[in-house]
């Protein structure tokens, strides 16, 4: 048997800027997507959806469709009462909760709610047939505007509430009162946050597959939580669970569309059990602007009790959240992560929020990317820049002046939340050094006697991330991982934080490689299937790494312990280490190579003492804390006084998310996440004219932002580890979208400023800061 | 969408009233017109074919004349549904004799559309309303000669 001699100390992996793994597959067209799923015999799915906002169904003609060539089955409402509502994983004392058939009977409440379904031969026979589905509708009073739907006289959504209040949510921290009685001023401010179409990039798709003989029941579909949705949808069809296999291939962007379970979900596989054969749905791009779920969708109203100095004393926030016409996975939660964040990273001890959720008829809204915490740090962020200008204070001045120091970690907020650890300082003196403020605010200036409109704005943000801790998260907030060293020596890791897009399979690789010693070629990362990985919760709120990737870590750290046992049978020898993926004698130097320590684990002839065969460890690793990245946008922009287009000259991030496994991958999160920030912040909004009719329903009229269309970012960090996991790392996968759209229109109202503005809501489109100018001169 | 114009004809507002509560006049002069027939005094179904950018579909729809007052107005209600969704139309028109013996027609209405005919063809609806109204009476005067 050769034996080696313990090299020098690996390079380590964590740290490098190493190419994700799984891009060539991607980028060459050669990945499997649902779509790319074909099964013998299986018939396609055409949807037939309310073009009314509000209608009672009168009657519903299906025989043309069954008529119609290659039509297997027409199903609606009617067939699939028995199927389980889609669910509600929230919930909020007095919220109300309207069930949510998986097909509309009686009444629809959105446009585009689904009514009918066709099956058939192939998509387009199914389409043809489903446009032959006559329904006869008897149109209701619709509202499409929260604050309309609470006003009186309001149409009402669902007959039951006349009211629309889908729930209301109260929170004291400190003494608010005596804030605001003690300030020498207050700053109010209504904000708002507009609705948008989250817009992956490949659409929402099911497949299933029903197995009579072992009443299995397979279901391929795009999601970010392949077990919860497993979970949920046997309950929805009367299913053993362990019956349910969900299978999620390649996910083409979620953003937290795809953290959700959706009536297609259930219906699918509720068709195939029906037709014995399996059908596929994939959903059209028009679709997915109706039908997917919804972000932000906020109104808020703001007030700010500050010294004159600058000082914050306390927060007052109403918002008022479009709930939609149903509550889907998380709707209700969404807005209450709004208040926990309201503070910002200010040392301020008083808040009131008041939250109240208004059902609408429109599509449900729920987790786009930040979830909450974009809302809330647009709102502080906005505020304290009002607060600046109205004591006449520079801006990042009265926010240095506000943060929680250094020595105050770990800090509980008003909100009752513990931050973890920061820096706040440090990333806000960064990005100023690296735009040079002092000069840059000279330029701004000189611009201004040149007839320019120049502006500077910043955002310090901070984030709820790694969610998070159980008793915090609706479903469990632990993630889990199953490292198998296989005979061979190979890795490989099941991990529950199934991604989609988030590089796992090279992060975690990392992790692994330097834990174990050996090449990063030699790890495989699986995921998204629920009969190979042993639970998870999924990818969202920026929780992979920190939460699945040290489950990863302590599963490693399992096998390493037992690694050095079967290495010291081999070895002969009491007085072992592993490194550099040996394990070696300390006294004879002799060594033994991991694939030979795990040949002996797996063939067993001689088992350490109290010992079982084989290299497996599973471990759900419960955080006991979120983690709270944060960071320094700084944002230089111009306008066009002609047009009223904004033109971003700069644009600085400073980010800390703790320890940073992958930099580029960070910096891919990052950018990602500032595009999303700008098209928010410049262009997006989901329109819904007063009858309740999406007006945005298509990539021409829903301005999604292209790559010429965004700024070259300049990305910067500090860091700042967690003491939450033994990563030390904090998440980044919301970062750059919750730092970006207050640094955006902090600068345009800053360029703004000579003429008196104080604010302007989002999208800050050409046509409303040409408005102003027109106005202003 | 609020929507209102007006047109000239070259016959007299008596002959423009009858002319616009004729079926076979209407099914030539209504753009996309693929059948009309009255179902009651006043009433008419009618199937139109419509086109609106990358969407097209036809409708089915019922018209009603409502308000008569001849010459000089009358109310047309018009609800039609089809694949693309649906439209549902109210307008006032008036008549009147202009000095060369002709008729200016006049109308103001509201015109709501629903599914996907707003979701993606919201931005081309009024300037396709127009068109499809400048046709109509371009064939209207059309049939008059």
């Amino acid at each position: 048997m050769a034996t080696t001699i313990a090299g020098v100390e690996k390079e380590k992996l964590v740290g490098k800027r190493l190419r994700r793994r799984e891009d060539p597959r991607l980028i060459t067209g050669t990945a499997t997507y649902v779509d790319d799923i074909h099964l013998e015999d299986m018939q396609y799915a055409a949807i037939v959806r309310s073009p009314h906002a509000a209608a009672r169904i009168l009657s519903i003609e299906i025989a043309a469709a069954q008529n119609s060539p290659g039509v297997i089955a027409v199903f609606t409402g009617k067939d699939t009462e028995k199927v389980g509502g889609v669910p509600c994983g929230a919930s909020l004392p007095g919220l109300r909760v309207p069930h949510h058939n998986v097909l509309a009977v009686g009444r629809v409440y959105f446009v585009g709610h689904p009514v009918a379904v066709v099956v058939a031969k192939d998509r387009y026979m199914a389409q043809d047939a489903a446009d032959l589905v006559e329904v006869n509708y008897e149109p209701l009073p619709a509202v499409a505007d929260p604050e309309k739907a609470l006003a009186p006289g309001a149409a009402p959504v669902h007959p039951e509430w006349p009211d629309n209040v889908a729930f209301t949510f109260h929170q004291d921290g400190g003494d608010v009162d005596k804030a605001f009685a003690e300030a020498d001023v207050v700053v109010k401010q209504r904000i708002t946050s507009q609705r948008l179409i989250p817009m992956a990039m490949e659409t929402r798709g099911v497949v299933a597959e029903w197995h009579g003989a072992d009443r299995q029941l397979n279901l391929y579909t795009s999601t970010q939580i392949p077990h919860l949705v497993r979970t949920l949808v046997a309950t929805m069809l009367g299913l053993d669970e362990n019956r349910v296999r969900v299978i999620t291939p390649e996910v083409g962007g979620g953003f937290g569309s795809k953290l959700n379970v959706y009536a297609e979900e259930a219906l699918m596989g509720w068709i195939a059990q029906k037709i014995q054969k399996p059908v596929k749905w994939i959903e059209t791009r028009r679709e997915n602007f109706l039908c997917t779920i919804h972000g932000r969708g906020h109104v808020d109203y703001y007030e700010l009790a500050a010294k004159r100095d600058g000082t914050i004393l306390g927060i007052k926030l109403k918002i008022i959240q479009d709930v939609g016409a149903y509550h889907q996975l998380l709707t209700p939660a969404i807005p209450t992560l709004s208040v926990l964040m309201m503070p910002g990273i200010y040392k301020t001890q008083n808040i009131r929020a008041d939250i109240v959720g208004a059902f609408t008829n429109c599509m449900p809204t729920d987790a786009y990317r930040g979830a909450g915490r974009p809302e809330a740090t647009h709102g502080i962020e906005r505020m304290v820049d009002i607060l600046a200008d109205e004591l006449q204070i520079d801006p990042a001045e009265i926010r240095l002046k506000n943060f929680v120091a250094n020595d105050q970690f770990p800090f509980h907020t008003a909100t009752g939340l513990m931050y973890d650890s920061g820096n706040y300082a440090a990333p806000l003196k960064k990005a100023l050094d690296l735009v040079d403020y002092g000069k840059l605010r000279q330029e701004q200036a000189d611009a201004r006697k040149q007839g320019k409109w120049i502006g500077i704005g910043i955002s310090t943000y901070g984030e709820i991330c790694a969610i998070g801790p159980s008793p915090a998260t609706p479903a469990g907030g632990w993630e889990s991982a199953t490292v198998k060293i296989e005979p061979s020596g190979k890795v490989t890791i099941m991990t529950g934080a199934c991604p989609h897009g988030q590089g796992e399979e090279t992060t975690f690789a990392q992790i692994a490689a330097d834990e174990l010693g050996i090449s990063v070629d030699d790890v495989l990362v699986v995921r998204g299937d629920t009969s190979i990985v042993q639970y998870g919760i999924g990818t969202f709120g920026s929780r992979g790494t920190a939460i699945g990737g040290t489950a990863v870590y302590f599963a490693l750290q399992d096998l390493k312990e037992k690694i050095k046992k079967f290495g010291a049978v081999l070895l002969e020898s009491d007085d072992v280490t592993f490194s550099g993926g040996n394990v070696v004698c300390n006294k004879t130097g002799q060594s033994k190579s991991l694939p030979e320590v795990a040949a002996s684990a797996y063939r067993a002839m001689k088992l350490p003492p109290n010992t079982e065969p084989g290299l497996v460890s599973t471990r759900f690793w419960e955080p006991p804390n979120f983690t709270f990245p944060f960071g320094t946008h700084i944002v230089v922009s111009e306008i066009d006084g002609q047009t009223g287009e904004v033109k971003i000259r700069r644009y600085v991030a400073v980010d800390d998310c703790g320890n940073r496994i992958n930099p580029l991958i960070i910096d891919g999160q990052v950018h990602g996440g500032i595009a999303q920030g700008i098209g928010q912040a410049l262009w997006e909004q989901a329109v819904y004219d007063d009858n309740g009719q999406l007006l945005s329903g298509e990539l021409t009229d829903y301005a999604v932002p292209r790559a010429h269309m965004m700024p070259w970012i300049e990305s910067e960090h500090t860091t700042t580890p967690s003491p939450v996991n033994p990563l030390g790392v904090k998440g980044v996968g919301e970062a750059g979208t919750i730092g970006c759209s207050p640094a955006v229109v902090n600068s345009v109202v800053d360029a703004l400023s000579p003429l008196g503005v104080r604010h302007i809501d989002m999208p800050l489109t050409p046509e409303k800061i040409w408005h102003i100018l027109s106005k202003g001169a | 969408m609020k929507i209102s114009g007006s047109h000239m004809l070259a016959v007299p507002p008596e002959r423009a009233y009858q002319m616009m509560q004729d079926p076979d006049i209407l099914a030539r002069a209504v753009p996309g017109c693929e059948a009309l027939e009255k179902t009651d005094e006043n009433e008419y179904r009618m199937k139109m074919k419509m086109v609106l950018a990358s969407l097209s579909g036809v409708f089915d729809g019922k018209i009603r004349i409502a308000d008569l007052n001849p010459p000089s107005s009358f109310r047309l209600i018009v609800e039609g549904s089809g694949r693309p969704g649906f439209i549902k139309g109210d307008g006032l028109l008036h008549l009147a004799a202009n000095a060369n013996g002709g008729t200016e027609v006049s109308y103001h209405g509201d015109v709501q559309v629903g599914g996907t005919i707003a979701a993606v063809g919201q931005r081309l609806l009024d300037g396709t309303a127009k068109i499809l109204i400048r046709k109509f009476f371009e064939r209207l005067a059309a049939c008059a000669n």
